[in-house]
């Protein structure tokens, strides 16, 4: 009975209880809605990295970082790299040979990170073809061709066809110095690793830096599906079993940092509107309880309890949340779903983000546990906005309340 | 000899006692056996809703006590009132008597319902309540579709519901034209001639007072007056 009548108590103010309803709708869709566009800012900007840049996996020789040296090597990596690409859970394998050196152009010098590879297998794990601002990438067929980023180039002063030096030392120590020709430029979103990164190929490479052909100093993975992040891990280990390995996160600490504290971010804004809204809520139960001090002093007078007149306005405020919450959920996760397929074009609304490395194209997404916490604090909101109107309620003296009848 | 079902004793209620006192009731005695049919009348602010507030545990006295067939109430606690009220005494008040959102069934099942009697039992006393009170055809409006009078009739019903030993009601008619003044009466007339429960009522009205069979006046929160009369 007296969720009957807390039910149709929130009915006898239509228009006020469909304002907080309302309210809470909006709330909730709009939390949802902020979160999920900044978490496609997020993702975009992991994706790129993880899909440009890191892959999903990178295998070393456990020393290999440390030293930075391309002496310590992953051997057999042919028979590997076989392995690898029979298993149809894996998108794509690369290996790579790399070694730190020094570039000069007829003017300057400066730092570089040489990456051996086979442009072929770059084409599908890091798209490196699709970054070619200039020239070509690598089809002239001389093993001496090399790709250097843009920004290296303008700060080499040097053009496409251009002569450079690659200085490093090889695996006997020795000091090497080889020439390379300028075959393409590139252009990628990370514009400080353009500064750094240089591409060769990487037969050449192992000959200068006297590996063997079956020597390589990374193996980088892409799966197809994320879930399987961990069990391809696991297959890793047996396929290279005294390598490196690690994912992404690992890779990148500061990547698995932007994910945990997307977390708190949740739970900030969610707070935040759902603060706000606890006061909305709380205003306008207030209000209806102070209307009704007689009608809830006569319900203490004929034998209702405090306890029941506390759980019955209670009631009341939960119903309100309990209506608004599921609607604003729905309506926020359908948003999340379309716009999430469509994109958002932010292109109109700015130039500047691309150079920024943030991609026009926005894809709200939010995680299910996102939605988990959203829940979890519209519950607590409920809970402590219903509590403060039903204890008012508790206060009220009957005989006062009476004696306005 | 009948028995003593409303014993207030020597009962005082100041307001304010700290820095405006008002003596709204000063050491009121008033014996009523059950089955009587009594108002209870005064000039406006002269103490009546006081002190049925305080023969009916709503509101504490400041002296004195007031004891409900055998049960000192000024004692009882809180939650423990509540329930001494739900099954003793029934309230009827000036207005606001129901709860807007139950139509007049509800209204009258519920203080059933809060004493846990079951459904069937319950539906067919409901009924035979609103049918005592003329209002079987009313069953199913909610109090906003109910006229003034038959609102009061309703509140009678839902008073009578818990079989309690007497009925509280301050200014039942104070909003009634005449008509269902006096036919309010005649119903509350009835159900004490035949349900033999004790009816206790505030009024200012000469016509309502005529009805009772005996009237106590109360006049600057002292009882001015307690006479036997025959109801016309
Ligand atoms: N809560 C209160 N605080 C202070 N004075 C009160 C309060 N309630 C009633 N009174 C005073 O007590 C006196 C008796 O009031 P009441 O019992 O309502 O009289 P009646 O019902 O006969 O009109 C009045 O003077 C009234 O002003
Ligand atoms: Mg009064």
């Amino acid at each position: 009975m007296l969720f009957q009548i807390a039910w149709r108590n929130i009915w006898r103010n239509k228009a006020r209880s469909l304002v907080v309803i309302s309210s809470i709708i909006i709330g909730v869709w709009a939390g949802i809605f902020i979160l999920s566009f900044s978490w496609g800012m997020y993702k975009n900007n992991i994706d790129e990295s993880v899909y440009i840049q890191l892959s999903h996996i990178q295998i070393h020789h456990p020393t290999f970082k440390e030293e930075n040296d391309s002496k310590y090597t992953i051997t057999n990596t042919d028979e590997k790299m076989k392995q690898f690409q029979a298993d149809n859970r894996i998108a794509s394998v690369s290996s790579r040979v790399i070694s730190p050196g020094m570039i000069t152009s007829p003017t300057t010098a400066s730092g570089v990170k040489i990456y051996g590879i086979n442009p072929s297998s770059e084409v599908t794990q890091i798209r490196l073809n699709e970054y070619v601002s200039q020239g070509a990438y690598f089809d002239s067929g001389k093993e001496n061709e090399m790709l250097i980023g843009e920004k290296l180039a303008k700060k080499l002063k040097v053009k496409l066809k251009s002569k450079v030096v690659l200085t490093f030392t090889n695996t006997k120590s020795e000091i090497i110095s080889a020439a390379f020709r300028i075959g393409g430029i590139y252009r990628s979103k990370n514009i400080s690793l353009d500064e750094v990164n240089v591409y060769v190929q990487q037969k050449h490479l192992q000959e200068l830096l006297e590996l063997k052909p079956s020597e390589s100093n990374e193996i980088a993975i892409l799966v197809k599906d994320e879930k399987e992040l961990d069990t391809i891990k696991n297959f890793s280990v047996g396929v290279v079993p005294n390598g490196k390995i690690e994912d992404w996160k690992e890779l990148s600490p500061e990547l698995e940092m932007i994910i945990e504290s997307f977390n708190l971010y949740t739970y900030i804004i969610s707070g935040i509107i759902l603060l706000a809204l606890t006061f909305g809520i709380i205003n306008t139960m207030l209000m209806s309880v102070l209307e009704r001090i007689r009608e809830l002093g006569m319900l203490m007078a004929i034998g209702l309890n405090k306890r029941k007149i506390f759980i019955m306005i209670m009631l009341e405020t939960f119903y309100i949340t309990l209506i608004g919450t599921p609607i604003g959920l729905l309506t926020g996760w359908l948003t999340v779903t379309i716009l999430g397929r469509t994109g958002i074009n932010l292109s109109m609304f700015s130039e500047g983000l691309a150079s920024y490395g943030f991609s026009s194209m926005i894809y709200p997404a939010l995680d299910h546990d996102k939605y988990v916490i959203i829940v979890g604090m519209c519950i607590i909101t409920g809970i402590l906005s219903a509590i403060y109107p039903a204890y008012k309620a508790l206060q009220l003296n009957p005989s006062e309340a009476i004696r306005k009848i | 000899m009948a028995q003593t079902i409303i014993d207030a004793h020597n009962v005082s209620k100041t307001f304010n006692p700290k820095t405006v006192p008002v003596h709204a009731v000063q050491n009121v005695h008033v014996h009523i056996e059950e089955g009587e049919f009594v108002a209870l009348v005064g000039p406006s602010g002269s103490g009546k809703s006081t002190l049925l507030n305080m023969m009916g545990g709503l509101d504490e006295p400041t002296a004195g006590s007031v004891i409900i067939d055998g049960v000192e109430i000024t004692e009882l606690s809180e939650n423990k009132l509540i329930d001494f009220r739900l099954h003793n005494i029934g309230f009827v008040f000036q207005s606001f008597n129901l709860i807007p959102v139950l139509t007049a069934k509800e209204n009258v099942g519920f203080v059933l319902q809060l004493q846990h009697m079951p459904k069937a039992e319950r539906e067919k006393r409901v009924l035979t309540l609103l049918e005592e009170v003329g209002l079987e055809d009313k069953i199913n409006s909610k109090p906003g579709e109910l006229s003034g009078g038959q609102q009061q009739r309703v509140a009678v019903a839902r008073a009578l519901a818990s079989k309690p030993k007497i009925i509280l009601a301050d200014e039942p008619t104070a909003n009634l034209d005449s008509k269902s003044a006096a036919n309010l009466l005649d119903i509350m007339a009835k159900l004490n001639k035949e349900e033999k429960i004790t009816f206790l009522f505030s009024t200012h009205d000469q016509r309502v007072i005529k009805k009772a069979r005996r009237v106590i006046t109360l006049v600057d929160g002292k009882v001015a007056s307690d006479v036997q009369q025959i109801p016309s």
